[in-house]
């Protein structure tokens, strides 16, 4: 009721009518897998510099129809960052201006929801730029994997487990192949994957075996 | 670029990177939950899958037939024919990609070298099988000559005659394409050629076929290798090469006949014995039929459609051979049989001659023994070598009367040696190939009513059984023999056992059927098995002979000897099965024959 009430909100306060296809009923059993790479992890201050999105089909993902935009960013690259996907600032000196690709992914998200590893900051850096074009945030529901991971893994845990939602530590407790991480598009297809996965294993109440407790850390001789 | 798709893998490292750009864009993942099935049997499929992650099963009703793992596709055969003929399960949480069909097909007509991949089935390898195995099957194929393909005759024509003309000696040496020569040199008329001709051009009948002529003629030598052929067909883009050496053509290589040899065509075969009209022929055409079951069995053919197959290919050229060889004389009074395996049609790769013949009445002495001569002659010439124990037509013990034979009988049951014995098991298992069926027939209702409800001859038949353990010891683990290398005997403890169980039976119940799969469901629905150790039973030897094809198909030393060392988990599992069901049917003929008396 209350997102409803949200949503109505939100559909008033949007600019642009030609966008209103962001609330019409989403096609049943349609998600769209969506990851950024950004220039570090101010969501203020930083800026998209690749964004991915795959769509989600019953049981497929639909990789032959991906979206993959490289964007040419405002904000310097950090250094960090630079470091963890590997593009410097010559490799995204032929992106395109975030209000071209824009338009683009949201008309290919349509009003799916949206499915991600940490969505709260790729929406919360898509909605910087998605406010300025349409004056409202991305309607769409949003489904974050860590916590049906979560849900699946920990959910009625003694206190006191230690809860590990790293990306790699669930793709690999998921038995998921995985590639090159931090590259927006295989990001997004080994989340869309992880979404699969986690949602056959609710459908048959499956629950992800917690394990005898680990030492955190090991303790060698030496320095 | 996410490595979901990896085009180093065979058969896509032979694509383009064009083409490879055109697999990555129209991949799509699918997953797949533990017993969900991917590919229904007799589905259409509509694309091609590629394991991720996970493992697939193909089966075939509740048989499991082989696993799919990361990297292997599935199912190349119902991509190409439109149907799947096998059900493909999710064992455990699978990952595939898909790549449609429509682009598979695509590419298969594209890309001659991506297609034979799919002619050729090597990704349906037989699973567990080694690389290192897989080469040295495919070595024979792929090493095979120009000269060993069937090739049409070079016929030549000259460029003033006429189209009329050109056709009818097509027609009369059987071939689709002429040599026509002029003072240009030398070029190639086809069957379309003039079609196209007459029909769209509306040419005049008796117009001349030298305007027609294609040039240049590519040409390819008999030593050289098929695989050379096949890259020179798409290179210059021929349907045909002229086959010669030193300027001097000896025959037309069809892109047909390449592709029936390296994708395995039995009509083309069985068409080839029929349209023969000497031996030579028949002994060419005969030489394609090994090709057939390696193909057959690489396509994930069953090993008992295999051998339906490959012993209707046989009769046929046993048939063929009769009419040629056989003197009208013994043509209207025999009845040319196989024996044996031959007989039962469980015969794969070609072993020795078991033949014989039965005659209604005598026949003169030269006739009958220019038959002899010549049948063997011929057989030989088309690769079936002769019989260690003389069990075939060239022996006049398996070529005379009716009534000779009868006599016969009554002499094998009377002394009580196994000569006499193994005489009755391999003429039981008779099978008439050509000539008068009833002769056969006559013979063995003889046979049977000399067995019929004598206990203690049925019981002497049957005891053989016994003469070789079943290697399976009391953990259920599988006894090797350590003077065979640690490798234990299919033939003698399994195959045989269940052949010669199954033929015991069926002469006490005096059934005619032939094959052992046949006199199985047969003693079925007399009651003596019931219907689940029936199909036990079956499945038993299917699974025996699978091994045993595939250890020939290998070209092993020793076609029976397995050693379980080699063998997968899942291959030594069923292995135990099956000799389990042989030791069942052992323990069930011991009661069934009383042969504790012995």
């Amino acid at each position: 009721m209350w997102l409803g009430l949200k949503r109505r909100l939100q559909f008033r306060l949007l600019r642009d009518p030609a966008f209103r296809f962001l609330f019409d009923p989403p096609p049943p059993g349609e998600y769209v897998s969506i990851d950024c790479e950004t220039t570090g992890l101010n969501t203020r201050k930083d800026d998209i510099v690749t964004v991915a999105a795959v769509c989600i089909r019953g049981n497929r993902i639909l990789t032959s129809e991906r979206f993959e935009a490289m964007v040419k960013p405002k904000a310097k690259l950090s250094p960090d960052a630079i470091k963890v996907h590997r593009l410097r600032e010559q490799d995204v000196a032929d992106g395109r201006s975030i209000d071209d690709v824009l338009p683009e992914l949201l008309r290919f998200i349509g009003s799916r929801p949206l499915v991600g590893f940490y969505l709260e900051f790729d929406v919360a850096m898509l909605n910087r730029h998605v406010r300025r074009l349409l004056g409202i945030g991305l309607p769409n529901e949003q489904i974050e994997v860590s916590g049906i991971y979560y849900e699946r893994k920990y959910a009625g845990a003694p206190p006191g487990t230690e809860v590990d939602l790293r990306f790699m530590s669930i793709l690999n407790d998921l038995r998921l192949p995985s590639w090159a991480q931090h590259d927006a598009y295989s990001d997004a297809l080994m989340t869309a994957m992880m979404y699969l996965k986690l949602e056959d294993l609710k459908a048959r109440d499956v629950r992800i075996p917690r394990g005898k407790a680990k030492p955190a850390a090991f303790y060698g001789g030496g320095g | 670029m996410a490595q979901h798709f990896d085009p180093r893998n065979a058969p896509f490292d032979r694509l383009s990177e064009d083409e490879i750009g055109v697999v990555r864009d129209s991949l799509d993942i699918a997953y797949y939950r533990p017993n969900e099935t991917i590919l229904a049997a007799d589905a259409a499929p509509e694309s091609l899958f590629i394991v991720i992650k996970g493992v697939v099963e193909e089966r075939d009703g509740d048989d499991l037939i082989a696993l799919r793992g990361p990297g292997d596709m599935f199912d190349s055969r119902a991509v190409v024919q439109g149907k799947s003929s096998g059900a493909f399960v999710a064992r455990e949480e699978t990952l595939c990609n898909l790549l449609p069909r429509a682009v598979t097909l695509g590419l298969i007509n594209q890309n001659p070298r991506f297609a034979s991949f799919f002619y050729l089935d090597i990704a349906h390898k037989l699973d567990t099988v080694s690389r290192e195995e897989e080469g040295a099957r495919f070595t024979p194929l792929l090493g095979a000559r120009v000269g060993d393909l069937f090739l049409h005759p070079a016929i030549f024509a000259d460029a003033t005659e006429t189209v009329a003309e050109a056709g009818a000696l097509m027609r009369e040496h059987k071939t689709y394409a002429l040599f026509v020569t002029d003072d240009k040199g030398v070029g190639i008329v086809t069957r379309s050629d003039l079609l196209g001709a007459a029909l769209d051009d509306r040419q005049a009948l008796d117009g001349p076929i030298g305007p027609l002529a294609h040039r240049p003629v590519i040409g390819i030598e008999p030593d050289d290798l098929v695989t050379t052929a096949l890259l020179r067909m798409t290179k210059h883009n021929k349907r045909r090469l002229a086959v010669g050496r030193d300027g001097q053509f000896v025959g037309l290589l069809e892109d047909i006949d390449l592709l029936s040899f390296l994708a395995g065509n039995s009509q083309l075969v069985g068409g080839r014995i029929d349209r023969s009209r000497r031996v030579a022929d028949l002994a060419r055409a005969a030489r394609g039929i090994e090709p057939q079951i390696r193909l057959l069995r690489r396509q994930g053919v069953k090993v008992d459609l295999v051998c339906e197959i490959v012993s209707d290919l046989n009769r046929r050229l046993l048939h063929k051979l009769y009419a040629l060889v056989a003197p009208t004389s013994v043509r209207e009074a025999g009845c040319f049989f196989v024996m044996g395996s031959e007989g039962r049609g469980e015969q794969t790769f070609r072993t020795d001659q078991d033949n014989g013949l039965i005659l209604a009445g005598e026949v003169p002495e030269a006739d009958l023994d220019k038959f002899r001569k010549d049948v063997f002659d011929a057989l030989e010439l088309c690769g079936f070598p002769p019989c260690p124990g003389e069990v075939m037509v060239r022996n006049p013990v398996w070529s005379k009367t009716l009534d000779a034979y009868r006599d016969d009988f009554a002499a094998w049951l009377a002394t009580s040696d196994e000569t006499g014995m193994m005489n009755i098991a391999i003429f039981y298992d008779s099978e008439a190939a050509a000539g008068d069926g009833k002769l056969l027939k006559a013979a063995k209702q003889d046979l049977i009513d000399l067995m019929h409800g004598e206990r203690l001859r049925l019981a002497r038949f049957a005891r053989a059984i016994d003469a070789f353990p079943t290697p399976i010891g009391f953990f259920n683990n599988l006894v090797t023999s350590k003077a065979e290398g640690d490798a234990l005997d299919l033939k003698k403890g399994g195959i045989f056992p269940i052949v010669h169980g199954v033929r015991a039976l069926a002469l006490e119940k005096g059934l005619f059927e032939t094959s052992t799969t046949a006199r199985v469901a047969k003693l079925a629905e007399l009651g003596v098995f019931d219907s689940q150790f029936a199909r036990e039973l079956t499945q038993a030897l299917h699974y025996l002979m699978t091994i045993r094809l595939d250890a020939q198909i290998a070209e092993k030393a020793s076609t029976s000897l397995v050693k379980p060392a080699e063998l997968s988990t899942m291959d030594r599992d069923l292995l135990r099965d099956a000799f389990q069901v042989v030791k069942r049917l052992r323990d069930m003929l011991r009661r069934h024959f009383n042969l504790a008396m012995f």
